[in-house]
């Protein structure tokens, strides 16, 4: 496997525009289904709405009357998809055509897989979507069918709705053409901010030029109107992301703060569980090096005067944190999975994002880097030494643009 | 079977017992879980401490043994010893520091007491879980295999070949002799002493101990110290492949010349008559000292220096040769006219200096200069450089003679690639350590020799070739046998994700990827326990034998209680 197959250079200008007249969701399953029937593709990897529950699951599908219940773009992330990719692709490539549609989270969570060698890229087309959040799962749960509804509102007003998630509020990452050599997804579909107007597929890849090609469409449109759009919703989230940066430091820091936002963890451990990046095997903290004798505790108790059980639950969340923090990318999933409502995912990105701008690094968006871990530079022990007297390093640094 | 730890603190004369209160320590550490015997004794590493150390062991049937006493750099090996002695497997001792980390740094003394409790404390956890673990040892193959038929693989291969050790000599061109073959006359003592090269590669090929593989190349390596498995390729005869062992390797693949096409204001392939040091090497020791039209020289023009600025470093030999060359054109054209263009003089050794003065009273102009540009003027060379006042000046002369700077072999990166060996900047091979361990690598038993390293006089290759040799006599001892790290990483299969992390940070390249398990696998043979690859390991599926995480964690947890 090389990380630069099908690798097209130049930054897209053009894309096909496919009417939306009756929604973007129509649009894109409509393409989805001659994309099946034409055999473009064998299978694709999609959302379905599973009917008891409302909610929505992962179905490998090549029936294109399953199709009909799919949802490219659902209101909310119930597993994230780039755990869902590397559940198929771990064990080696596949040798089927399969087109995989992400957010643009789950899509940089499966090039951070992948470069962990937990995920193939082979015979996968890999489509990303612009995102505009999702609705978080329990309110979304509680009451379906009106949240179903209300997303289709958040379609049309981006930026200015509330009712997403909190840390899809502050995300500034939520569209992914990038200029990178080897980018992380093969095509794009650029949404221009209102539900009733034309649909972009934008090839990133030779893989997804020719996708394109078989499907007949020809990338003529312009990109100049989405991309006035999508630079100006992220100019204003990224603003709100440098406020939130600001303000929610101040709430959880020091170890007494700090503390007190896991106050009320339940160590259910679910938001390891659901974590793309939390890939071990079996987590250490699960693990019996962690539980004592009871005189072992006794001792601890006596010496503290009391002892909260289980132990180690910060430990737990800042272990958890050294391991995935550079590699974050702010899917909100483990905060979705919290039954005690903690605000994790937002503590995790803000530590992630600051983490990672030590290594001039942005997770999942080039398929070609390594992580910085695994990349050692000599210059960065300067970092490490005698910080004031070091130039800053360049040369991680990745161009992101739209 | 039931665990009876016995923990000796010593006084270490006064130097712990007048700082740290012993009794009291033995009396809280006494009760503890596991705790057998707790006793305190004057000095445990003088013959008589160690003889009573035994004594207790046997007497009290001790199944783990703590010590508190000084630092482990110290007297670990002494005390493992007596517990060998003792019958007591050694990795069933723990010895706690509580001299420099308690009784030397702490005053007050209640304090030290207190840290000294709770460091012993972790040491008695910790020793309940270790484990025993034993040494094995690897039969080793003396041969050797040396890369590089120049004058440092020469060299090498002569110091070690023997009845008992046999050496392999690859070189891929058809002749030993490497560089050496060029040169006109040899440093320091110029004349006709090329014949001592000559005698070396007859020597070599003379020794029924040293089998030479001419045109041949090195195409794989696998194996660690003492058991490497080779094949070399014979590209004239239809690339047949040759297999063979050898317990150590010596590379000594030497450099090449820096290209002066590179820095085009030297002229080189474009001005006629601006020729390379190794060209007039060729022209002086073959023929006459003449230019393309025939005629000798009047005015010669050695330019130092080529390429330093380019690659970063200086090549060392250059100012030396080119004093030579210059000496080499007096001799030879008595009316010539000689001009050194030097950036800095580089004349490190003892006999350079004197060399130096004998050339400038025959008349040689040495001229500090930089910015060189060598330009065609009407079949003459116009030499315009930058002087040391920072005048621009030019000379005129009839031949330019460029020293280039030594740069690696081209062969360098595929042999880095084959032994997984490390470059530094410059692209040579990197040291072990530049100042302690400067011909050594980081995989065992590879060595470096000469130029492969950097730039240097065969002197100074002949120093590492026979240094290499020495290291390798030393741990290839023919029928001894070798004692592997026992302390070694291990890969839990049912933890590895395949990640391969800890393949990019191992550096001794002892770990590989099992593709068809899909997990990481350590050669324990060879791995040192540096415990790297530990800390990489996102899953925690590797430990490493004698710092088990449960030791680590448990002992941790008791210094901090």
């Amino acid at each position: 496997m090389t990380a630069t197959e099908n690798i097209k250079i130049e930054k897209p200008t053009k894309g096909a525009s496919i009417p939306a007249k009756e929604g973007i969701k129509k649009a894109i399953l409509g393409i989805l289904k001659k994309a099946l029937e034409t055999e473009s593709l064998d299978a694709i990897m999609i959302p379905v709405k599973v009917p008891e529950t409302e909610s929505y699951a992962w179905v490998l599908l090549k029936d294109t009357v399953l199709l009909e219940n799919a949802n490219p773009l659902p209101p909310v992330m119930t597993i994230q998809g780039g755990k869902v990719l590397s559940d198929l692709t771990k064990h080696g490539k596949i040798n089927k055509n399969i087109a995989v549609i992400l957010r643009p989270c789950e899509t940089r969570a499966a090039v951070e897989l992948f470069k962990l060698k937990q995920l193939h890229f082979e015979n996968i087309s890999l489509i990303s979507i612009d995102c505009p959040g999702a609705i978080p799962l329990s309110e979304y749960l509680a009451e379906p069918e009106k949240n179903e509804k209300s997303f289709g509102n958040i379609l049309d007003k981006w930026d200015k709705d509330d009712s997403v998630r909190a840390i899809c509020k502050t995300c500034y990452r939520f569209s992914l053409p990038t200029l990178t050599n080897t980018p992380a997804s093969d095509l794009h579909i650029g949404l221009s901010g209102n539900t009733k107007d034309d649909v972009l597929l934008i090839p990133i890849t030779s893989k997804g030029e020719k996708l394109l090609e078989k499907l007949d469409l020809k990338p003529d449109s312009s990109l100049k109107k989405w991309e006035i759009k999508i630079n100006e919703i992220k100019k204003i989230k990224s603003q709100r992301r440098k406020k939130f940066n600001q303000d929610f430091k101040t709430e959880i820091s020091g170890p007494e703060k700090f503390t007190a936002v896991f106050d009320g963890c339940i160590n259910c451990h679910n938001c390891q569980s659901v974590c793309p990046i939390c890939y071990c095997q079996q987590c250490y903290f699960d693990s019996a090096t962690t539980k004592l004798s009871s005189e072992d505790y006794f001792r601890r108790a006596k010496d503290r005067g009391a002892l909260r059980f289980p132990l180690d639950t910060i430990l737990f969340h800042l272990g958890r944190m050294s391991h995935m923090a550079l590699s974050c990318v702010s899917c909100g999933a483990c905060e979705d999975a919290c039954p005690m409502s903690i605000s994790v995912s937002q503590v995790f990105s803000l530590v992630g994002e600051q983490t990672q701008q030590a290594f001039n690094y942005t997770p999942g968006i080039n398929r070609g880097e390594t992580l910085p871990l695994q990349d050692y530079l000599e210059d960065e022990f300067c970092e490490v030494e005698t910080p004031s007297e070091c130039e800053p390093t360049n040369s991680n640094e990745v161009k992101e643009n739209v | 079977m039931s665990k009876k730890i016995g923990v000796y603190i010593c006084e270490c004369g006064t130097n712990i017992s007048d700082r740290i209160n012993i009794d009291r320590v033995i009396d809280e550490i006494s009760s503890l879980e596991n705790v057998g015997i707790a006793k305190k004794y004057g000095l445990l590493c003088s013959p008589a401490g160690k003889k009573y150390l035994v004594e207790e062991i046997k007497k009290e049937e001790l199944t783990h043994l703590v010590i508190g006493a000084c630092s482990p750099r110290e007297h670990e090996q002494t005390f493992m010893k007596v517990c060998l002695e003792a019958g007591l497997n050694p990795y069933l001792f723990q010895m706690v520091n509580i001299r420099e980390q308690c009784a030397w740094m702490i005053s007050d003394k209640e304090a030290a007491t207190r840290l000294a409790i709770k460091y012993i404390r972790a040491g008695i956890k910790r020793v309940t879980l270790h484990k025993s673990l034993e040494k094995i040892e690897l039969e080793s193959n003396p041969d050797v295999l040396v890369i590089g038929g120049g004058i440092a693989g020469i060299e090498a291969s002569l110091s070690l070949a023997g009845p008992e050790r046999k050496v392999y000599l690859v070189e891929k061109t058809e002749a030993l002799g490497g560089m050496t073959n060029k040169f006109a006359q040899l440093l320091p003592h110029q004349g006709t002493n090329l014949s001592i090269i000559k005698d070396k590669i007859e020597q070599v090929n003379n020794n029924e101990h040293i089998e030479v593989l001419t045109s041949s190349t090195v195409k794989d390596i696998h194996g660690f110290l003492g058991n490497f498995e080779i094949s070399v390729t014979n590209h004239e005869q239809d690339s047949e492949t040759k297999e063979f062992k050898a317990g150590a390797v010596v590379v000594a693949i030497g450099f090449n010349l820096y290209d002066p096409k590179e820095a085009p204001a030297y002229g080189y392939g474009e001005v006629e008559n601006v020729i390379n040091a190794l060209e007039f090497e060729t022209m002086s020791s073959t023929g006459k000292i003449v230019l393309k039209n025939g005629k000798p020289p009047a005015a010669v023009a050695l330019v130092h220096c080529v390429g330093r600025k380019e690659e970063g470093y200086c090549s060392k030999t250059c100012c030396l040769y080119s004093i030579k060359f210059a000496r080499i054109l007096k001799d030879k054209l008595p009316d010539v006219d000689v001009s050194e263009f030097y950036q800095d003089l580089c004349l490190p050794d003892k006999s350079d200096q004197n060399y130096f003065e004998e050339a400038k009273k025959k008349g040689i102009h040495f001229i500090q200069s930089d910015e060189i540009e060598i330009k065609d003027i009407n079949d003459r060379i116009k030499v315009k450089y930058k002087s040391a006042e920072g005048k621009k000046e030019e000379l005129i002369v009839d031949m330019a003679i460029l020293a280039s700077a030594m740069v690696p072999s081209q062969d360098t990166p595929k042999i880095a690639e084959i032994l997984n060996l490390p470059l530094d900047k410059t692209g040579f091979f990197k040291e072990a350590h530049e100042m302690l361990n400067p011909i050594a690598t980081p995989i065992e038993g590879v060595y470096i020799a000469g130029c492969a390293l950097g730039p240097k006089n065969i002197p100074d290759s002949i120093v590492q070739s026979q240094a290499a040799a020495g290291k390798i006599l030393t741990t290839l001892v023919p029928g001894k046998k070798l004692e592997p790290e026992v302390k070694t990483a291990e890969i839990r299969e049912e933890f590895c994700t395949g990640c391969q992390t800890c393949l990019s940070v191992c550096f001794y390249g002892v770990i590989s990827f099992d593709e068809q398990k899909g997990i990481s696998t350590v050669n324990e043979a060879i791995c040192r326990g540096c415990g790297s690859c530990v800390g990489s390991c996102p899953s925690g599926a590797i430990k490493i034998k004698h710092f088990t995480y449960p030791q680590l964690y448990r002992e941790v947890l008791e210094a901090l209680r």
